[in-house]
């Protein structure tokens, strides 16, 4: 079964990463632009970071057979930041018409401040005027309110709901997110957000309509393969096949593919050639390329 | 509250290198005489305090101790490193000297391009400093940090939160302390911060937990018990 991650930053992660998800199934996956980790303090280290994900992490992945979408925006904890945030908001619309973009994201809240919510519903404009559908985070804290508050906020700008995927859903967001037409998110965590048997309980709780699950590995401990992982759980309690290709690859595809921008040919083929370089630089380190 | 880190000073009158550090860092950046203050000189003694004074803990003798609590410092600050006490001092020391507004331009510098450590004592110095509302800014931020030492910095042994920050951003530092395992009896001042809004939140915050098979912090009584409104 071919799988698709729609929640990972793969610039935190290398090259075994890539290879043991393609092993796994993996085909295709989304970064969505987020934090680092650390406060950045310039707009211009935002321009290079959206840059390296719609050029240099694109080519890595192709690197290994697959496919990179991502996605663009001023993330709630920075919007925090009166020094860079309208700044990061005024690149944001060179990027958004690229290829390999599929949504603005992750917008939403954190701390659940004003500013937060200011950047959020700009963010939706921008997300409207360039025909795009949002990737909306879930505060850690507070976590019911927030996925309360990003619901009605979606509703207050008519946002077309089809077209906002909630993610870091739990026992206890997930059925206020169903009763929208928004699409959820699951990010399966290691130790936090979501394991592979409560995702189980879930979907049978719930069905398969309209759920999406991901790793969103990122530079803390967490787990690239937990989409394949979590596969497998659904596989031992008996979830039909139909329902797990729905969750871990067509529902990913409905989602983000009403951009028009996830060319379904392309992703059926996922051959790769790493002879090829990108600016002159290869992944390679004098090993042999591969063919496939 | 300049006058306690006054008294935070002395301690290096008994430890020999470190008085003798201090004492070139006041030379060096102008901060002794009435020279010119060079900004980038103290940013580079700023930095060294650690290669210079070591982490090993302060630790007050309990008659130190006595001279502290008398001076209004009811939280622990034993535990703070020697380059932590040395680099809050010299901080303190350019809140004299400077203008206000070049002062906090010379922390906020210090903080931008800091290591975790510098990070550290700059927000644990804070308490000491004058005008302190001005950082409330830097420290919500420094609260969004995903470096625990950090995080316990300013939400832990400090008084800089309960005294400084809004009901929203305290609220938050506390639910951030039950995700990462810190006491609440670390957190100053918090009595006198309770609200509903954050028995609310906890509560919630417990529930999730419950629904998700996990357990529940065992202090988490500590803000969800029955209050008054307000502050």
């Amino acid at each position: 079964m071919k799988l698709f991650d729609p929640h990972i930053h793969m610039t935190s992660r290398t090259t075994d990463d890539y290879k043991a998800m393609a092993a796994a199934g993996i085909r295709a996956l989304i970064e969505p632009a987020f934090w680092l980790g650390q406060p950045r303090t310039h707009v211009g280290t935002f321009d290079d970071y959206f840059a390296a994900l719609v050029g240099w992490e694109r080519f890595r992945a192709s690197q290994f057979g697959i496919k990179h979408y991502c996605t663009i925006a001023l993330n709630p904890k920075e919007a925090n930041n009166p020094k860079i945030a309208q700044g990061v908001l005024d690149l944001m619309p060179r990027y958004l018409e690229k290829d390999g973009v599929v949504a603005v994201g992750e917008i939403g809240f954190d701390d659940q401040t004003a500013e937060e919510e200011k950047y959020f519903a700009l963010q939706l404009e921008l997300a409207k005027q360039f025909d795009l559908p949002v990737l909306v985070h879930t505060p850690h804290r507070d976590k019911k309110r927030g996925t309360e508050r990003s619901l009605a906020l979606v509703r207050e700008q008519r946002f077309p709901e089809e077209r906002v995927l909630i993610d870091h859903n739990n026992e206890e967001t997930l059925p206020l997110v169903l009763a929208t037409g928004c699409f959820a998110g699951h990010s399966i965590y290691p130790d936090t957000k979501m394991d592979e048997l409560r995702m189980v309980a879930l979907v049978k709780k719930y069905g398969s309509d309209r759920i999406l699950i991901n790793s969103a590995a990122d530079w803390g401990v967490s787990d690239p393969l937990k989409v394949p992982k979590t596969v497998a759980e659904m596989r031992k309690a008996g979830i039909a096949d139909r329902d797990i290709q729905k969750i871990a690859w067509t529902n990913p595809i409905a989602f983000f593919g009403q951009t028009g921008r996830i060319d379904h040919a392309e992703l059926d083929g996922a051959h790769y050639d790493q002879s090829e370089l990108w600016e002159g630089n290869s992944v390679l380190r004098g090993q042999a390329p591969e063919k496939r | 509250m300049i006058a306690s880190i006054h008294l935070l000073e002395e301690q290096f009158a008994a430890r020999p290198a470190a008085k003798a550090w201090f004492d070139t860092a006041t030379a060096d950046t102008g901060l002794a005489s009435s020279s010119t203050f060079d900004d980038e000189r103290f940013l580079l003694v700023f930095s060294s305090a650690t290669r210079r004074l070591g982490k090993a803990a302060f630790a007050p003798s309990e008659a130190e101790r006595e001279r502290l609590r008398a001076q209004g410092i009811h939280w622990q600050v034993e535990t703070w490193g020697l380059d932590e006490l040395g680099r809050a001092v010299l901080l303190a020391h350019a809140f004299e000297r400077l203008p206000p507004a070049r002062a906090a331009q010379l922390l906020e510098n210090c903080y931008a391009r800091a290591d975790n450590r510098e990070r550290q004592a700059v927000l644990r110095a804070l308490p000491f400093l004058p005008d302190r509302s001005r950082f409330v800014p830097l420290t919500v931020e420094a609260c969004r940090t995903s470096v625990q030492s950090i995080f316990e910095a300013i939400a832990c042994e400090n008084p800089f939160p309960a005294d400084e920050f809004s009901e929203l951003a305290f609220n938050q530092l506390v639910l951030k302390a039950f995700f990462t395992g810190v006491a609440m009896s670390r957190i100053v001042g918090l009595e006198r911060r309770l609200n509903p809004e954050l028995a609310r939140m906890a509560q919630d915050y417990a529930a999730e937990r419950r629904a998700a098979g996990r357990s529940v912090p065992a202090d988490i009584d500590a803000v969800t018990r029955p209050q008054r409104n307000g502050k």
